[in-house]
């Protein structure tokens, strides 16, 4: 049965009422902390014991009429409103999306999980109360209090001992890439600049690097795109999500508004059917229902049937795209020492211009419609009608495509999946126009900034070619080449693929060693971790806001208590490149720091300098010349603010929830946004003071300024896909997100009682055939469970390209093959298709990645995470099968 | 019977026409038709909702309630805000009364945006929405939590009756769109 701990569901009780802010509240701008498009809010906090201000637009501090109307904006329902502590003084806070917002989330629309972000803030009479307050040692097996100043004295020595004596490989860093400018910026000064390890790896890869990585080789950034241009296509292939799951805002205010007003449309390629799919069906849009996985092969069928019919966009592809000579002349990317280089040593995926690559896939029998249809279970017609949608002319006049992927594409099979998708956006002319445009839609929000460039020189992996690549931090742990870890504001273990396997790993490394801190003493403890890193064990810091299970409960030596969104100024951008100030406005709880302040700490201790940082303005001013070619180009702002003798936070937040997108200029003495990038209608005037133009501005990112034309040879992936796909009675585990727990499971899924209600165990989706052959009602408990789940082992080394292969890596013994098994809730549903079920990606207790290859893209290094398998039974009943309060079986594909 | 405690009023008292009363309903057992008519409700280690009470207004009658065909009333003000419907869901459901605790009533405007919701009703799934602004849907077996969309509070439910032949609102559970407090 469940698999949540349920003594601790909390009930959800409605009000009938919620506090309007009086007229004198305070008032501070922010955005959402949760998924990409960060939609723009306002806060307001009066002190407690104060009155509420009244529904005239007078009488309170929103300056809008009650009752307000529909889509009037302004509205505050009770989940928007919370009590907390501001310098020791408990304040009421009403937090709702901002209705005067012009970008984004305009009027203030919002989604779920940002309309109940109030309840995210720290409240000891709310459940929140389980936040890290003080640093904590693990002693005797249980974490134990201790001061900052001890907690870093300890990691210090332990760390000089691992770096002098196990060497910088040895000393690793798995955090998140996107919590904020201020951090991500000290935490990889730390890591690059200061200790130089190559043992590093974002939250949601097993090493540095692209994700989309079809879009970067083929000349593309993944966030060209602005809002407006989901807006202004007249069609829109999505591929690997539904925008209305994971976008809210920018579905509802650019892209559905769109289908009702200028009848866009919608073509989605995903195995599973939710609210965007349902309106798509509806409103004359397509639901390409594939087998995970083998996208690759249906983008190539599309592109073929546009081929053969001449609706490729001719004047487009000459104008733009590399012709032989310049896809030659160092792949259009630049001759050496670039990511792309190994790839074309394999030789496989440059074509010579669109008219050679034209023969390469009339010449494929995978892109056949009989052999496309049979290998991805979408029907012919629809493939056909596919083609006809984003690219055949209507009297003449080409349709204004776009297209838009995110990880149930790249995360299935990342190199491939991602370049056949951005050669057929090429094919239709899309990529650097308005309203066509190749873009990812996006995940987390983007607030990485990398203080230097990681150390792929020391790197103990090796490519086919020359060149070294970013480490798999995963498979260097599991072979047990990691002595120290610091892992900040990440689950680590269950959001990698193989889940199971890496925990096993640690535990050994961790708690089944024999030295085990008994004592608070410092000099003790670090002699006992000391023993334990130099007999083959590892010691775990973690850095979070919650006791996270198992890397903070279970392994971890360390604790630190991070402080977050709301309790200092912070900095970040979201899915159009679009900057914004998120102001802090209370206490963060105990001694929680924001994570910048720790390693400002920490590095200190060891004795690396430049680390002086008074505040989290001082950081942000710092990080600003390490992004002056970036897409976020925020150096202008900092250098304008400077000139006004201001904070460069401070002039940041005069542009509130608007905000402005990067990369920043300046022009006739004013800072200017850039809406797109490769954005032919771009006009650069002379440049001024700092701003820096780029050429990807008004062209594509590539030496030429053309787009490249690659290849996507299915023959690379399929004998990983043959291997892995179902056999016998096994289903297609894949995983993904839901809209309600999207980019905020983290903290919502456990501690607020009305997303609790609605989430409060994991979940399985099951077709109805699939479902009554195993007995399995919407309800029941189901155990998936593996005995075949691949994991690579062994070399660091790939030397000759058949090395790469799934088939050379069993045959090299490099496969080994673990059992998994996850629980979770049946929802029986023909949303999914047949022989396919879907699971939430990342359940603490149950996690989906466990039935997941630990084996990675070959290519490029990236997990493919959609990819379980597994077999199906039931075990007994949940308690949501007949109990009306929590979990609703109703599917989500109702139109 | 289920357990009724009257709760304190801790805010400023009701300023609107509507008296207003704050109840902790107990979870019933799902066996037992309660005269109250808030059967149905099975809630975890014994928890208890709060339901605030309004004055009791005959909505409908039994015998006109049919399976699957909403029926619209204003409750518990006057004006659209409090436009509800009640709908005979054709199988249990939580708060549900009549002879299968089948028939509910929630308030008409989504609490997402304000979207109209009254009539919107899926009957293969007893799910009301999708809500014609962002396609929100509510369950309505389920007290009318979100099933997948954007609101921030469940649907509000208005708490039925029945005595005799006839159905009465007598109460709401959650604060209805636009409204900052639904006595105002």
């Amino acid at each position: 049965m469940a698999t949540n701990d349920t003594s601790e569901t909390p009930v959800y009780q409605r009000d009938d009422r919620a506090p309007l802010p009086p007229k004198n509240a305070e008032v501070f701008t922010t955005c959402c902390d949760y998924c990409i498009v960060a939609c723009g809010y306002k806060v307001y906090r009066w002190p407690v014991g104060e009155e509420f201000g009244g529904p005239a637009a007078s009488d309170n501090a929103i300056g809008l009429d009650f009752p307000r109307p529909p889509l009037g904006g302004g509205w505050v329902s009770p989940n928007q409103h919370n009590v907390v502590t501001v310098d020791g003084k408990k304040h009421n806070v009403v937090v709702i999306p901002d209705p005067d917002a012009t970008v984004v989330n305009p009027g203030g629309s919002h989604s779920i999980r940002g309309g109940c972000i109030a309840q995210k803030c720290y409240n000891p009479d709310t459940l929140t109360r389980t936040r890290l307050k003080y640093p904590m040692l693990r002693v005797n097996g249980k974490l134990e209090r201790v001061s900052w100043d001890d907690a870093m004295d300890l990691m210090a020595r332990v760390s000089q001992h691992v770096i002098r004596k196990h060497g910088v490989h040895s000393w690793a860093m798995k955090q998140y890439s996107y919590e904020y400018y201020e951090n991500t910026y000290a935490l990889t000064k730390l890591a690059f600049r200061s200790i130089k390890t190559p043992a590093w790896s974002p939250h949601d890869q097993p090493g540095p690097g692209g994700d989309a990585i079809g879009l970067n080789d083929a000349g593309i950034d993944k966030f060209s795109a602005s809002y407006e241009d989901w807006y202004l296509a007249d069609v829109v292939f999505i591929s690997g999500t539904d925008p209305f799951e994971t976008k809210t805002t920018l579905y509802n205010e650019w892209m559905l508004k769109a289908v009702n007003e200028h009848q866009q449309k919608h073509i989605y390629a995903l195995p599973r059917a939710t609210g965007g799919v349902a309106l798509a069906e509806r409103s004359g849009g397509l639901w390409l229902d594939l087998y995970p996985g083998t996208d690759t092969v249906l983008q190539l069928a599309i592109q073929r049937v546009i081929l053969e019919n001449g609706w490729e966009d001719v004047e487009f592809l000459e104008k733009w795209t590399n012709n032989k000579w310049e896809t030659d002349s160092g792949f259009g990317q630049g001759t050496r020492n670039t990511p792309w280089q190994w790839r074309t040593t394999w030789g496989k995926f440059e074509s010579k211009g669109y008219k050679d690559y034209r023969k390469w896939v009339l010449a494929q029998d995978y892109a056949k419609l009989d052999e496309a249809s049979r290998i991805t279970g979408v029907s012919k017609e629809k493939i056909r009608k596919a083609a006809e949608m984003l690219a055949k002319p209507v009297n003449g006049v080409r349709p204004k495509a776009s297209f838009g992927l995110e990880k149930g594409n790249y995360w299935s099979n990342n190199f491939l999946n991602s370049t056949s998708f951005t050669t057929l956006g090429l094919l239709c002319g899309a990529g650097n126009r308005p309203g066509q445009m190749i873009s990812r839609f996006g995940g987390h929000q983007r607030g990485g900034r990398s203080a230097g460039g990681y150390p792929r020189a020391e790197s103990p992996e090796k490519a086919p070619g020359r060149r070294k690549r970013p480490i798999d931090l995963d498979r260097w742990t599991l072979e047990g080449n990691v002595r120290f870890a610091w892992v900040v504001g990440t689950t680590w273990l269950q959001a990698m693929a193989g889940s199971g396997e890496l925990t096993a790993a640690f535990q050994r490394m961790t708690r089944d060693n024999p030295n085990q801190i008994t004592s608070k003493d410092i000099d003790r403890a670090a002699e006992t971790l000391i023993a334990r890193v130099d007999s083959g064990g590892m010691v775990i810091v973690n850095s979070d806001i919650y006791p996270i299970k198992p890397i903070g409960t279970e392994f971890a030596d360390i604790v630190l208590p991070a402080a977050t969104w709301g309790e200092d100024d912070f900095s970040r951008a979201n899915g159009e490149r679009r900057v914004r100030l998120y102001q802090g406005f209370y206490d963060p709880p105990g001694e929680a720091k924001p994570d910048w302040w720790a390693v400002a700490k920490f590095a200190r201790r060891m004795g690396f300098e430049g680390y002086d940082w008074k505040d989290s303005n001082d950081v942000f001013e710092e990080s600003a010349r390490f992004g002056r070619g970036s897409r976020t180009n925020y150096h202008p702002l900092v250098w304008l603010a400077k000139k006004k003798g201001m904070r460069g936070h401070d002039l940041l937040k005069q542009y509130g929830t608007t905000g402005i997108q990067g990369p920043i200029r300046y022009e006739d003495g004013q800072l200017v946004g850039t809406k797109r990038l490769h954005d032919t209608t771009l006009k650069l005037p002379t440049p001024e003071g700092p701003t820096v133009q780029k050429k990807w501005m008004y062209a594509f990112k590539t030496q030429t300024g053309k787009a490249n034309i690659l290849k996507s040879p299915w023959e690379l992936f399929e004998d990983f896909f043959d291997h892995i796909k179902p056999k016998g009675d096994e289903l297609w585990v894949t995983n993904g997100r839901v809209n309600e727990v999207w980019q905020s499971g983290f903290d919502d899924v456990e501690r607020r009682p009305y997303i609790a209600q609605r989430w409060p165990d994991n979940f399985i989706e099951i077709h109805p055939d699939d479902a009554a052959k195993r007995g399995i009602e919407s309800g029941d408990t189901v155990r998936a469970w593996s005995n075949r789940v691949p994991v690579q082992t062994g070399s660091m080394l790939q030397l000759e390209a058949p090395d790469m292969t799934f088939t050379a890596l069993k045959e090299a013994g490099l496969i080994k093959w673990v059992s998994a098994s996850v629980n979770a809730v049946a929802m029986v549903t023909p949303a999914i298709k047949k022989g396919v079920t879907f699971m939430n990606f990342l359940h603490k207790n149950d996690p989906a990645n466990a039935l997941v290859p630990r084996v990675p893209d070959p290519i490029s290094n990236r997990y493919r995470f959609k990819l379980g398998v597994a077999h199906l039974e039931r075990t007994g009943e949940s308690r949501y099968k007949n109990d009306l309060y929590e979990m609703t079986f109703a599917p989500r594909n109702i139109s | 019977m289920p357990e009724i405690e009257e709760k304190n009023e801790k805010s400023t008292p009701a300023r609107g026409c509507l008296s207003r009363r704050e109840f902790l309903l107990a979870s019933g057992s799902v066996t037992v038709v309660m005269a109250t008519g808030c059967a149905g409700l099975t809630l975890p280690r014994g928890a208890k909702l709060r339901i605030v009470e309004y004055p009791r207004v005959r909505v409908a009658s039994l015998a006109d309630v049919k399976p699957h065909q909403p029926m619209v009333f204003g409750y518990p003000g006057e004006g659209y805000q409090f436009g509800s419907f009640l709908v005979d869901v054709d199988d249990r459901a939580a708060g549900g009364v009549g002879p299968n605790e089948s028939i509910v009533a929630f308030n008409g405007s989504c609490t997402h945006m304000g979207g109209p919701l009254s009539g919107i009703y899926r009957k293969e799934y007893a799910v009301m929405g999708p809500c014609p602004l962002h396609l929100t849907t509510f369950d309505a077996r389920r007290h009318g939590m979100v099933v997948s969309g954007h609101a921030t509070e469940s649907l509000p439910q208005v708490r039925l009756e029945v005595v005799g032949d006839d159905i009465y609102a007598t109460g709401v559970m959650g604060l209805i769109y636009g409204l900052n407090r639904n006595d105002a």
